[in-house]
């Protein structure tokens, strides 16, 4: 199964759109001016030909609120000076990678395309290169002009994020996954959510799927993908009408898109290089250091026109063992944060609770629907979150104690 | 749920966005574009300062909502959500954005001689002189006040003694909709609008009401209820996790579709609005009769004015939800006031469903009290469990409690053959003997 990936600009009148032979529906990214408004998945007869009134009509449905929306915006700003003081920072960005040379070139050239208009003051990218096999990496960085290279030989995401961090310059550092691909708006976009608040200590963007190619990826997006819509929003320390938060970290971002101010990055300590460690705990280190900025009283701006498109797991046995991941991830997080941060633990176990009912729920609800995929992800899902309530977080701060002897 | 003081803070986006930081205490937000109100958010103490961008961008989805909603009026859905009719093109062409809201807000008040107001009470006169007060303050006065006291013991006659255009009239048989039918009785106005005594009335509500039935031609108008205060727990609970009475800040249009939409389940009618803030065209009274004496406070529980609006969509009249009427009201303060009020409701909601189905035959009715209801219980059992919510448990076991005894009515055939809804005197009929002038 497939989605076409459409892009509209509803300034302009919409085209038809045909769809191949395997093609079961359309994504439509919806812009307005250029900037992005909305993301819409609509499936279609494989084949089918929309003329442009049907498309027409689809965005109709579900983005003339958007259209208007934006419109109101430049109505209020031209009424509505902006107050922000002068003077824009400087931004590092920052690739932490792994033996996907031909995945970090195709980010590096869409970095590229953006940089020539970069808002901030200073812009520089670095590419971090994690217990690499062989040399591709170090090549593919180097045959793009001011691209900065560091190798990190002790494995795992957040030992790399943290040497990203001891080897950064600006005074934002943009954190970016190398399967993924960042679009036109995403410096501006950062650069507005930067702005935008005097307090921010971080900001997430949208993430977007590059491709809808496989049933994993088209199942994957249909369930809500990495999406969290087109509301900047900003998260604090509370939040009312979610009596968890911010214990429920995962609704103010994904780690392929994160920015944080370096010098509050610095004072928290940096990532902890027990999350995110790769295969044994391949998760949770994005939520732990949502969480911990969200404590330390500085806010997270999510800005959807800071925006990536991801390249999602493209077998159905990958997306299940991501379901996994993000179970053994999330509890892992949970445990940790139950033994560092006392004072939320009321909210912690209550969020283990909600968990393990929600994830149940859907074990019921696929079970009784007899949809065999979605219950064997849901399975994964749980099972990954009890390995990780029963001490993951433990065997894995001794095995990167362990990396991190070996490294001396 | 702990006892920490809240405050509502009003913010005219028409000015601007500013910081607001509430001196740190958690507060309800009301926006408003001069006297129009666009929509509500709650903060907690940690989400204060409220800063510039964040205002702002409420500020974009708050006025191109209202602009879409006031450029052609939306009719409601079953759910009382709107049915989006707004095209890309539209909204393309669409010019004069915030201009639209700056003439809906400078638009001049009509006269609001022709409209009477019908405060119903029992035994609080201290707010219900809070009431009248805030009636007295009103920018275009009402032609006429009835205070409808329904206490055997007349105790709110001495405070209306003495305020000029109020009339006051005794009704000692208890019954909110006995109450209201001696109010219509002694009202003389072409509109008829009724409040309650917990609730205050900013100074523009009487002209918004005229305005809007005047300029309608619908045959019923509600309006926004917001809350007076939000001091205790108990109200909270009510305003912000409940969802109050109503919680809309766009026009809305309920006619006859939106009670065939679901007319085989049980029509929502209770989504179009509140007692609280209710006005009528005296002649659908004629039409349709008073409130059915069976419904309401001090007889089944309540449910009496969305019983009414039934009868009007039914035959074949329209319902205006139009949020420029606000009101303010005082929620119930503790948590066993709360759960009684909670049980009225379910017991009184029953019953309409019974005097619903028995009046027009419709089905759908009684499906809802042994489907749809036993679902929203066991749904919100669920949801309070996963969230451990132990309170609104607690406020569940009052609800179940109070459908349990509305199931009463269905085996009460002497009840249900008291089909016949209180005889209402003509417009301009002579007022009855009960009617004094204060």
């Amino acid at each position: 199964m497939a989605y076409r990936i459409v892009e509209l600009e509803l300034s302009r009148p919409l085209s038809e759109i045909v769809l191949a032979p395997g093609e079961e529906g359309v994504a439509l990214v919806a812009r307005f001016e250029d900037e992005l408004v909305g993301f819409a998945m609509v499936p279609q007869p494989a084949g089918s030909v929309l003329g442009a009134p049907d498309v027409t009509r689809l965005a109709d449905r579900r983005f003339a609120a958007a259209v208007l929306q934006a419109r109101t915006e430049k109505a209020l700003g031209a009424r509505w000076p902006d107050q922000r003081a002068p003077g824009a920072p400087s931004l590092t960005i920052a690739i932490c990678t792994r033996d996907r040379a031909p995945r970090l070139r195709r980010l590096l050239a869409s970095l590229d395309a953006v940089r020539p208009g970069s808002p901030f003051a200073g812009l520089d990218i670095l590419v971090v290169d994690n217990a690499p096999s062989d040399d591709s990496t170090r090549e593919a960085a180097a045959a793009f002009e001011g691209v900065r290279y560091v190798r990190e030989p002790r494995a795992g995401l957040d030992f790399a994020r943290n040497t990203a961090l001891a080897n950064a310059t600006g005074e934002w550092l943009a954190f970016l996954d190398d399967d993924v691909v960042v679009d036109r708006g995403y410096l501006h976009g950062l650069y507005r959510a930067v702005r935008s608040t005097p307090d921010a200590g971080g900001c997430s963007g949208l993430v977007l799927p590059f491709r809808l190619e496989t049933d994993a990826q088209v199942h994957f997006e249909k369930n809500g993908g990495f999406g969290r819509g087109f509301a900047r929003t900003e998260f604090r320390a509370e939040r009312h009408g979610n009596g968890l938060h911010p214990v429920g970290a995962g609704i103010v971002g994904a780690g392929c898109n994160m920015a944080f101010e370096r010098r509050l990055l610095l004072e928290l300590g940096g990532f902890d290089e027990a999350l995110d460690t790769g295969a044994p705990l391949p998760g949770g280190g994005d939520l732990d250091i949502f969480y911990r900025v969200l404590r330390s009283g500085r806010a997270i701006v999510y800005e959807p026109t800071y925006a990536v498109y991801h390249e999602h797991r493209e077998t159905l046995p990958q997306l299940k063992r991501q379901y996994w991941s993000w179970g053994l991830g999330f509890m892992a997080f949970l445990v940790k944060s139950w033994r560092a941060d006392r004072p939320l633990r009321g909210r912690q176990a209550a969020m283990v609770w909600w968990w393990v009912l929600d994830r149940l729920g859907a074990i019921v609800r696929a079970g009784l629907k007899g949809r065999r995929r979605e219950l064997s992800f849901a399975f994964a899902e749980f099972a990954g979150g009890v390995q990780g309530l029963a001490g993951e977080y433990d065997r894995s701060l001794a095995r990167v104690r362990a990396i991190r002897s070996a490294a001396r | 749920m702990k006892d920490e003081r809240w405050t509502i803070r009003h913010i005219d986006l028409a000015d601007g966005p500013r910081v607001l930081d509430a001196d740190g205490a958690p507060c309800l937000l009301v926006y408003w574009w001069r006297g129009l109100p666009l929509g509500a958010r709650a903060l907690r103490a940690a989400e204060l300062p409220y800063r510039r961008a964040q205002m702002t961008a409420d500020a974009v989805r708050l006025a191109a909502d209202q602009v879409a909603a006031r450029r052609s009026l939306r009719i409601a859905g079953y759910d009382g959500q709107p049915r989006a009719c707004l095209t890309v093109a539209e909204a393309l062409e669409a010019d004069g954005l915030l201009e639209t809201l700056d003439r809906l807000a400078a638009e001049p008040a009509p006269s609001a001689e022709r409209l009477s107001v019908v405060i119903c009470t029992r035994g609080r006169p201290e707010m219900l002189r809070a009431c009248l007060d805030s009636l007295a303050r009103q920018a275009a006065p009402p032609g006429q006040i009835v205070v409808v006291d329904n206490a055997a013991d007349g105790g709110a006659a001495p405070v209306c003694a003495g305020r000029a255009g109020v009339s006051y009239v005794h009704e000692p048989r208890p019954g909110l909709s006995i109450a209201r039918n001696a109010g219509i009785a002694a009202a003389r106005g072409e509109f008829v609008a009724f409040t309650d005594d917990d609730v205050e009335l900013p100074a523009n509500w009487t002209a918004e009401i005229v305005r809007a039935l005047a300029g309608s031609g619908a045959e019923a108008v509600t309006g926004l209820v917001l809350p007076a205060r939000l001091e205790t727990s108990a109200q909270r609970a009510f305003e912000l996790d409940l969802g109050g009475f109503t919680s809309r800040h766009f026009p809305l249009r309920f006619d006859r579709s939106f009670l065939e939409e679901t007319r085989r389940v049980g029509p929502q009618v209770w989504r179009i609005g509140a007692g609280a803030n209710m006005a009528f065209r005296r002649t659908v009274f004629a039409r349709f009769g008073g409130f059915d004496e069976r419904l309401g406070a001090g007889a089944s529980g309540c449910s009496e004015d969305s019983e009414y609006w039934y009868r009007i969509l039914h035959g074949g009249g329209v319902c205006l939800y139009e949020p420029r009427a606000v009101v303010f009201h005082h929620h119930r303060g503790d948590w066993p006031g709360l759960r009684s009020q909670y049980r009225a409701y379910m017991k009184g909601h029953v019953a309409a469903l019974v005097v619903q189905a028995d009046r027009y035959g419709d089905r759908g009715n009684i499906r809802r009290m042994f489907r749809q209801l036993p679902a929203y219980f066991t749904r919100t059992a669920a949801t309070s469990i996963q969230n451990t919510a132990w309170w609104r448990l607690r406020l569940l076991a009052s609800e179940v409690l109070g459908w349990a005894e509305g199931l009463q009515y269905l085996l009460r055939p002497g009840w249900r053959a008291r089909g016949q809804v209180g005889e209402v005197a003509e417009p301009g009929a002579a007022a009855p003997e009960a009617v004094r002038h204060a």
